[in-house]
C-alpha cells in the first residue's frame, strides 16, 4: 500500500510539474514576445526613444542617447533567447531589471505629475496605473522564471531533464 | 542550476556592442551624446508691426475684435479671423521650422484672433484652456487631427501645453510644420504663464 501511494504522490508531483513546466514555457514566450516587440519599435525609431527617455528627466542628457541605442538590443536579445529557452534564468534576470528600472521610472514620473508618453512600444501610450500594472505583472513573470527557470521546448536542452 | 552572471555579462556586452554598431550603420542613427536642440524664437521686431496692425485694424472694425466675440458664434468670426489673417500672414513669411514665441507676442497673435491649439490631453483641455483654442492631444486619437482639414495651410497656428516643461507643443509644432502649415507658433510659456497673466480662458469642449 504504501508502495502505491508514494507511486500516486509521485504522479501528482509530476503532474504539477508538468503544469509548472507549461505555465513557464508560457510565460517565457509571453515575455520574450513583448521584450522582441518593444524593443524592435525602438530600434526602428531610436531619436524618438531618446525623446521619450528624456521626457522622464531622470538622466543628463549625456548619456540618453547611450542608453537609447543600447537598451532596445538588450531588450530584443534577451526576449529572442528568453523566447527559445537559451539561458533562461540569466535572461530572466536582465529583463526583471529592466522592468524594475521601467517602473520606477513610470512610477516616479506619476509621482511627479508628469504626464507624457511612456516610450514603452515606439508607439504613444500614456502612464498610468494600467501600465505599473501591466509593468508589475511582466516583473513577477520575470522573477519567477529567474527562480524555476524554463526548460520545456528550449534549443539547447540535451534531453536529460525530460 | 545557479545564475551564470558570466552569461549575463556576455549578454550584455554582445547586445551594447551590436546597438553601438548597429547605430553606426543605421541611417537613421543618433549621435551618441544627444545635443540639446534649441528652439528659434521669433524676433521682438514683430511685436511692434504687430502692434501697430492692430491699431490700424481697430478703427477698421472696433466692434468685430475677436475678443468681445463668443467662440460660439462662428461665421462672423471666422470671416474677421481671415481678415486678420491675411493682414498679419503679409506679415509673417513662412518659416523653415516652428518658431517659438513667449507670452507677450502669443498675447498679441491671441487679440487679433489668431487659432490656437491645445496639444495637451483632453482631460486637462477640458479643466481650462485658452479661450477658443482647438485641442489637438498630441499622444491622442488620429481623429482630433481631423480638425487641421479646416485650417488653411497659410495660416498662422499657435500650438502650446501646460508650459515651459512639456514637449508635446513642440511635438506637435513639427507635426503639423510637417503637415505643410508653415507658420507654425510654438507658445512656450503655455497654460500656466496664461494663466498666471490672467488672460482670458474658457472651460469645457469648443464644440458645438
Amino acid at each position: 500500500m504504501n508502495g502505491l501511494e508514494k507511486i500516486i504522490q509521485l504522479k501528482e508531483a509530476q503532474m504539477k510539474n508538468k503544469f509548472l513546466e507549461y505555465f513557464l514555457l508560457l510565460a517565457r514566450i509571453f515575455l520574450g514576445f513583448i521584450f522582441i516587440y518593444a524593443g524592435a519599435g525602438k530600434i526602428s525609431d531610436p531619436a524618438s526613444f531618446s525623446q521619450s527617455i528624456q521626457n522622464y528627466r531622470l538622466f543628463p542628457l549625456e548619456i540618453i542617447n547611450i542608453f537609447a541605442i543600447t537598451i532596445p538590443w538588450i531588450e530584443v536579445i534577451c526576449g529572442l533567447l528568453l523566447f527559445f529557452g537559451i539561458s533562461v534564468k540569466e535572461n530572466s534576470l536582465i529583463i526583471s531589471s529592466l522592468l524594475l528600472v521601467f517602473t520606477l521610472a513610470a512610477a516616479i514620473s506619476m509621482i511627479r505629475g508628469l504626464n507624457f508618453d511612456c516610450g514603452c512600444f515606439g508607439k504613444p501610450s500614456p502612464i498610468g496605473w494600467q501600465k505599473l500594472g501591466e509593468n508589475s505583472l511582466m516583473l513577477l513573470l520575470g522573477i519567477i522564471l529567474m527562480i524555476y527557470d524554463s526548460k520545456l521546448l528550449n534549443i539547447a536542452s540535451k534531453n536529460e531533464n525530460k | 542550476m545557479k545564475i551564470s552572471y558570466k552569461n549575463i555579462l556576455s549578454i550584455l556586452i554582445s547586445a551594447i556592442f551590436i546597438g553601438l554598431f548597429y547605430n553606426i550603420l543605421n541611417p537613421k542613427g543618433i549621435p551618441l551624446i544627444k545635443e540639446k536642440r534649441e528652439l528659434v524664437f521669433e524676433n521682438d521686431s514683430l511685436i511692434h508691426s504687430i502692434a501697430a496692425e492692430k491699431e490700424n485694424l481697430n478703427l477698421d472694425s472696433t466692434l468685430n475684435s475677436p475678443i468681445v466675440k463668443k467662440t460660439t458664434e462662428k461665421k462672423p468670426d471666422v470671416k474677421n479671423e481671415v481678415l486678420n489673417q491675411n493682414k498679419l500672414t503679409d506679415k509673417i513669411e513662412p518659416f523653415t521650422e516652428p518658431k517659438a514665441i513667449k507670452i507677450d507676442l502669443a498675447y498679441k497673435l491671441f487679440k487679433q484672433g489668431v487659432k490656437f491649439i491645445d496639444a495637451r490631453m483632453p482631460d486637462d483641455y477640458q479643466a481650462g484652456h485658452i479661450k477658443g483654442a482647438y485641442n489637438i492631444p498630441f499622444d491622442g486619437d488620429e481623429r482630433y487631427r481631423e480638425i487641421l482639414n479646416n485650417f488653411s495651410k497659410d495660416e498662422i497656428l499657435v500650438v502650446y501645453c501646460s508650459g515651459t516643461d512639456c514637449d508635446l507643443s513642440i511635438y506637435l509644432g513639427r507635426e503639423i510644420f510637417e503637415k505643410g502649415f508653415k507658420r507654425v507658433y510654438i507658445f512656450f510659456g503655455g497654460w500656466n504663464e496664461w494663466l498666471g497673466k490672467n488672460y482670458p480662458i474658457e472651460r469645457g469642449t469648443n464644440e458645438e
